[in-house]
């Protein structure tokens, strides 16, 4: 073994660990972030409703968290009737719905995220991926919400 | 020093920086990356760290350094030990006391670990890689001498971060090996003085100081 050679192994070994190190991260993002969940939620007058899907296991139930202007609220099944989510052929079952809902906000505008829970690495990590676009919405004095968002339709 | 010496050295100077880099990032990798990010297939972190040892046995024969020069030998054992003994036993002393000044005696369980029985090969290793090879490329970058000796603390310190305790404690401990490796190049005295320090900092000191002796992303849980 020369020195020459000894500077092509080290240039080897370099290339060969990036390649490794990037394997590793692209597989541990998909495994940890996949992209089959989907949903889409509004605010309505009492709340934040929506759907969640995934199209991974489409017939599983997916666990939803709810976020308001940043903050954990609740967390849920998603598991109540949504007939038209399968009748616009988002899913395959109408068993995909969620209902949040919301009493205790001060009066003004809020943002809520909607997220889907995923487990991984044998259920020792948990991550979120946000369902949709943010929802922005208003209260007033009464309590009544509204649904201060511009986007009508599902997002994935 | 003519143009043609000053290239030639700094050309030298230059490859054994690499190579250590090389094989620090090599152990970085397995504890940042493999061991934290492949939960399932953990084993394949022997990937990065047989890399590692191939590229330093690779060196090893372009060096021309045989396993004596390494410090795999016997004949200087019992100098090498005097030179380690008193700092290994001030090491030993100060873990105890601030562990009984922290949790009290330790407990017998803890002190028949089976975990505790691989130690010395673990320790034997880590002093091949750390003095063996790094401190000699250091030596060759820089010579014996200071600059040499804290590279060799810090890259060990570096190894253990995030860590702080045990990134502190091989600091000091590496500044202590790596100096002595520079007078008596013996692994198996660095080897024995590893293995005391590092049982004792198992027993002695409570897990939550010293975290498990976790490091990398599993510090963090």
């Amino acid at each position: 073994m020369t020195k020459a050679r000894l500077v092509n192994f080290l240039i080897g070994k370099s290339i060969l660990e990036t390649v490794l190190v990037s394997a590793i991260a692209v597989g541990f993002y998909i495994n940890a972030f996949p992209p089959y969940f989907h949903g889409w939620g509004e605010a309505t007058s009492s709340g934040i409703a929506g759907w969640a899907v995934n199209d991974n296991a489409p017939l599983d139930r997916v666990t939803v968290q709810l976020f308001v202007d940043g903050k954990f609220v609740a967390t849920q099944t998603a598991n109540l009737s949504r007939p038209d989510v399968a009748v616009a052929g988002w899913a395959k079952d109408e068993w995909h719905g969620y209902q949040f809902s919301l009493s205790k906000f001060t009066v003004g505008t809020h943002e809520a995220r909607i997220y889907a829970l995923h487990e991984s690495g044998g259920s020792t990590r948990q991550t979120l991926q946000l369902l949709g676009d943010p929802i922005n919405f208003a209260t007033d004095a009464a309590g009544v919400i509204t649904d201060l968002s511009t986007s009508p339709t599902p997002h994935r | 020093m003519s143009n043609q010496q000053l290239a030639a050295t700094t050309t030298s100077r230059t490859l054994a920086l690499a190579e250590i880099v090389s094989v620090a990032l090599s152990c970085l990798i397995a504890e940042w990356v493999f061991l934290s990010f492949l939960s399932r297939y953990r084993w394949l972190v022997i990937v990065p760290l047989l890399l590692a040892v191939a590229f330093m046995v690779l060196s090893q024969s372009a060096y021309g350094e045989s396993a004596r020069d390494l410090g795999f030998r016997s004949d200087n054992l019992v100098q090498t030990l005097r030179l380690l003994i008193w700092p290994t036993l001030i090491a030993v002393i100060i873990i105890f006391v601030v562990g009984w000044y922290l949790t009290g005696p330790p407990s017998l369980p803890r002190l028949l670990r089976p975990r505790l029985l691989v130690v010395p090969a673990w320790a034997l290793f880590q002093q091949y890689a750390l003095q063996g090879f790094i401190n000699r490329r250091a030596q060759v970058a820089f010579g014996k001498g200071v600059v040499s000796v804290l590279l060799v603390a810090v890259v060990f310190a570096v190894l253990h971060l995030p860590n702080p305790v045990l990134s502190i404690l091989t600091l000091l401990g590496g500044l202590i090996w790596a100096a002595v490796y520079q007078r008596e190049a013996n692994l198996f005295a660095l080897a024995a003085s590893h293995t005391v320090a590092s049982i004792s900092l198992a027993i002695a000191l409570p897990l939550n100081v010293i975290n498990g002796l976790r490091v990398g992303f599993k510090y963090f849980g």
